[in-house]
């Protein structure tokens, strides 16, 4: 189980006090609330990027509140694909874990047979996709998604969102969302919080 | 290591490696010649060495950025606004002289007008002519590096809704409205270096003028006489007032540059990447012309070298030979071998790189940190690191010799890496100018996505941000080799130990032998082309690892 209790920060002004958040296994969060609400700097808290004002992060019962995010075991989606210039598909999915199964990772975002391609030459559903493939090969505790579709058409967008749906009910994997779009916050949670 | 940590050895190091000497030498000076600026700067009008000195050094710096505009802006305007044949070449071979090593530039200029070339030199006319064009071979580089990128990348629309305007129906209107005011910050950068480059240069002074000095070339001839108590006080005060009028005119110039460079900045945005250019038959007769310009000065030092002449009671001939080349890479009774000055210099290099990199790496970081948490700090961290650009070579190599070896010349002149000190001093604010942006443009995005997927500090530093950096490490590598092979005002200025002689002070000190010998003029050019040869193949790898739109001189 995943509980964040009474987090806070603020910077010149509240982003965000006693948010509370209880997460069963594979359980799908979503947290709408309008631009500059404070959405994402909770998910760079969460997974330690920042640093909270206030608060503890309980992950199986350990306070993982003060654990450096590397060491967290909680893996990030961020906004644009974050894929790594220098290596190419299969060596980006590698930094998740060098034993795991890439060929099948990859099948599973349907991006089979792109294990060579230079990913700045990937479509930005192909990068999302690779990025969602090794977030997943890192065996996160829990999933978080910082608006990750939002860059993408809204054909693309839906289906990416179906696909990813399943693919962290399959794990059992817990997620969190974070999206202004609530037609997709809708499609992809179990259950919707507003941020204001 | 921390960031902390990382900040406090970067400025503990600058601080002590290229600010230290320069304070002392400075002491040192103000130690003999007493503290009185007026009496300095007033030295300068009444010594006979200085007279004239600085109205020479300010009108041949003005001369030469105007001939280099004259001659670099319609080169920069074709290869932006056309499309060429073999262009990233010509760009390059454009480009070649800027990298090239000032003491190269000169012997390939004498070739031309010396004795063994066109004989020409002895007219005042023409050495002053010639000068002022080695410097605009020298500069070309800047105005094509600053310009062109503009010229090429400027979203054609923009040039389709001015035609279509009153104001851009004609072709003046267009360059009123539209080309000059885009152009002209890259235009005022590029003048603003060529004027600072040849406002400092030396090697060129030295050797194509007779007898001229600027005020670079003066503080040189009398730096090594300086700096002793009771001895030749007046030249302490020709170097102090000399010292203050270039750091000012330098301050200044590159307070400017600093300024257009930034509103340079603000107007590339308007670039397009896609741009479909014609081809401009025409355009060779510009084209054609500046690639034999660029390359016939580095012709002539490699086919001198080749070239023996012999004079005698009954006159001179000519033959062409290895000789030379035998001649300069053994060692006679009064000179070094080539051999031993190639050795020293590329260990000089290295071990200038060693230093240099991660010093130059650290100080951007620890401005870069600085940047986000103290902005004034880092301000002045980032001004403080650029000291070294506003005190020329030949005062670089005056804060060794005065700063440093003066006070125990024992000592220093029996450690073999004394000359270092100058090339970590002209080198390291280089690295800092290419590594800070570098650093500033990697999205930090990537470094937490890496921290996310479990990477410690150590593996990310290995798998992420060396890589990541690796263009602007290698550039910033073999800039370092480069400059340091081809550094000659401060080596001219430190090197009296003949177990230091670099490349750039052989070709100095085989040059001046007397002309009665008929290898001086062949065998300089010899290690000239070694030297032309070490910093072409730097600059072709360079070329490599460049982005497209750098436009810089980097």
């Amino acid at each position: 189980m995943f509980k964040c209790e009474n987090l806070a920060k603020s910077y010149d002004n509240i982003l965000f006090e006693n948010f509370n958040l209880v997460l069963e296994p594979g359980e799908i969060v979503a947290i709408t609330g309008p631009s500059g609400c404070g959405k994402t700097t909770l998910l760079r808290c969460i997974c330690g990027l920042e640093n909270l004002d206030m608060g503890k992060i309980v992950l199986e019962k350990k306070d993982i509140t003060a654990i450096p995010a590397e060491e967290r075991g909680i893996g990030l989606i961020f906004q644009k694909p974050v894929l790594y210039p220098h290596l190419n598909v299969e060596k980006n999915l590698k930094l998740a874990s060098k034993r795991g199964d890439i060929s099948k990772a990859l099948s599973e975002v349907n991006l089979t047979g792109f294990e060579k391609r230079n990913v700045s030459n990937l479509s930005g559903g192909e990068g999302q996709r690779v990025a969602l493939a090794r977030a997943l090969l890192a065996e996160p505790s829990v999933l978080l998604l910082d608006e990750p579709f939002s860059s993408l058409d809204e054909d693309l967008s839906l289906r990416l969102v179906s696909d990813v749906r399943k693919l962290l009910k399959a794990r059992n994997c817990p997620a969190i969302l974070v999206t202004h779009n609530k037609t997709i916050a809708g499609k992809f949670a179990d259950k919707i919080l507003t941020l204001n | 290591m921390s960031n902390k940590y990382v900040a406090r050895l970067a400025v503990g190091l600058y601080l002590s490696l290229i600010v230290l000497p320069l304070w002392l030498a400075l002491d040192r000076l103000i130690w003999v010649a007493g503290f009185d600026a007026y009496s300095w700067l007033n030295s300068l009008d009444e010594n006979f060495i200085s007279q004239g000195v600085l109205e020479f050094t300010i009108i041949q710096a003005t001369l030469s950025a105007i001939l280099t505009l004259a001659i670099g802006i319609p080169i920069a305007w074709q290869l932006g606004r056309y499309s060429w044949p073999l262009q990233s070449l010509i760009r390059s071979i454009l480009t070649m002289p800027f990298v090239m090593p000032s003491i190269v530039a000169a012997m390939g200029f004498m070739s031309i007008i010396g004795e063994n070339g066109l004989d020409i030199r002895s007219d005042r006319s023409t050495w002053f002519t010639t000068l002022i064009i080695a410097h605009a071979w020298f500069n070309l580089a800047l105005v094509i590096r600053f310009c062109e990128p503009v010229l090429s990348t400027l979203d054609p629309s923009m040039e389709e809704q001015m035609r279509l305007l009153p104001s851009g129906k004609t072709w003046w209107g267009r360059f009123r409205n539209l080309w000059a005011p885009i152009l002209m910050p890259s235009i005022a950068a590029a003048a603003c270096m060529t004027f600072v480059f040849s406002f400092t240069s030396f090697a060129l002074v030295e050797w194509i003028t007779l007898g001229e000095n600027t005020l670079e070339s003066m503080m040189a001839d009398i730096g090594s006489s300086a700096g002793i108590k009771g001895v030749m006080v007046s030249k302490n005060e020709l170097i102090l007032g000399a010292s203050i009028i270039q750091f000012s005119i330098l301050i200044f110039s590159l307070g400017l540059m600093s300024w257009l460079q930034q509103r340079r900045q603000s107007l590339l945005p308007l670039v397009s990447e896609n741009i479909v250019k014609t081809q401009n038959k025409k355009g060779w007769i510009i084209v054609l012309p500046a690639i034999v310009f660029a390359v016939l000065p580095l012709l002539a030092v490699l086919i001198s070298s080749f070239r023996i002449r012999e004079v005698d009671a009954g006159g001179s001939r000519q033959y062409w030979s290895t000789e030379a080349w035998n001649y300069a890479f053994t060692a006679t009774n009064s000179l070094p071998s080539a051999w031993d000055a190639l050795q020293n210099s590329i260990g000089y290099a290295i071990i200038t790189l060693f230093i240099a990199l991660p010093l130059g790496w650290m100080l951007a970081l620890t401005i870069f940190d600085l940047e986000k948490r103290k902005p004034r700090l880092a301000r002045i961290l980032d001004i403080s690191t650029m000291l070294p650009f506003a005190v020329s070579s030949v005062m670089i190599g005056l804060g060794v010799m005065l700063g440093m070896i003066k006070i125990n010349p024992q000592f220093f002149y029996s450690l073999w890496f004394t000359p270092i000190l100058a090339h970590v001093m002209i080198t390291t604010p280089f690295v800092v100018r290419i590594m800070l942006p570098a650093i500033r443009s990697l999205d930090p995005s990537f470094d937490e996505c890496a921290q996310i997927l479990g990477m410690s500090k150590t593996k990310r530093f290995f798998l992420i941000t060396i890589p990541m950096l690796k263009g602007s490490l290698i550039i910033s590598s073999i800039f370092i080799l480069a400059m340091s092979m081809g550094e000659f005002g401060a080596s001219w200025v430190v090197t009296r130990n003949s177990d230091w002689t670099t490349l750039p002070v052989i070709i100095d000190s085989i040059r001046a032998v007397p002309y009665n010998n008929p290898m001086t003029v062949p065998a300089a050019n010899a290690v000239s082309s070694v030297l032309m040869i070490i910093a072409l193949l730097l600059f072709i790898s360079t070329e490599k690892f460049r982005p497209k739109r750098d436009g810089g001189m980097f």
